[in-house]
């Protein structure tokens, strides 16, 4: 499914796009190229693995294959691929880390809903 | 480098406010506001709204954009759009329906030796 959602998503910073400030939306969010400063979205985040993020993330999911510095709220899910880079603390009810993601920082499972 | 693929979109549901930068194609159909700067081609789609000073190499603006436009090589201006500022390209076309007040500069290139 979170596959499907990548390829129909609306909206895509290309790799060679360099955003500098604020994203927020109602829809899923794929990041290919660099963003600065904030993102909220109510929907998912996709970082691939050319992106890279360096700002507040406040969504509902959150993929990660790329490159984040910054802190990740997410209301569901967070997934650190392997080969992703993140540094920054992470606040979800679910967080999966896979073998060779390389990660810094606090990890909060909410334990609500458990 | 640059390939035709890497083009991006921001979709309906985004608003980003800030500085946007980059090489690749982009198309909006969501609300920036702020400071576009592109080296090629940026689509405003007719659900889209800017509220930015844009400078891309082309721009073609179907929904509505307000802001200085700076265009190095054309700007269209098509029949949904609403646009207010005022711009510079040496090619500008306005289609028969569009909305448009602010002024424009048309860079005619004069021979070397007037």
């Amino acid at each position: 499914m979170e596959r499907e959602a990548e390829h129909m998503a609306n909206t895509v910073i290309g790799s060679s796009i360099v955003i500098d400030g604020e994203i927020s939306g109602e829809e899923d969010l794929v990041v290919q190229g660099t963003v600065k400063g904030k993102i909220s979205l109510k929907e998912s985040l996709f970082v691939e693995g050319s992106g890279i993020v360096e700002a507040d993330i406040q969504t509902q999911n959150v993929e990660v294959a790329g490159k984040v510095t910054g802190n990740i709220n997410a209301s569901q899910k967070v997934e650190l691929k392997s080969d992703c880079r993140v540094v920054g603390d992470i606040r979800a009810p679910r967080i999966l880390i896979a073998d060779g993601a390389s990660f810094k920082g606090n990890v909060d499972m909410d334990a609500k809903g458990r | 480098m640059a390939q035709s693929e890497q083009v991006g979109i921001i979709g309906k549901g985004i608003v980003i406010k800030g500085n946007l930068t980059g090489g690749g194609d982009l198309v909006i159909e969501g609300r920036v506001e702020g400071q576009i700067a592109l080296k090629n081609h940026l689509t405003i789609e007719s659900t889209g709204n800017v509220q930015a000073d844009i400078e891309a190499d082309e721009l073609t603006i179907n929904g509505e954009a307000s802001g200085n436009i700076d265009a190095s090589s054309k700007v269209a201006i098509n029949a949904s759009a609403k646009v207010a500022g005022d711009i510079k390209a040496p090619r500008v076309v306005i289609e028969d329906g569009a909305v448009f007040n602010g002024s424009i500069e048309m860079e005619v290139k004069l021979p070397e030796d007037v």
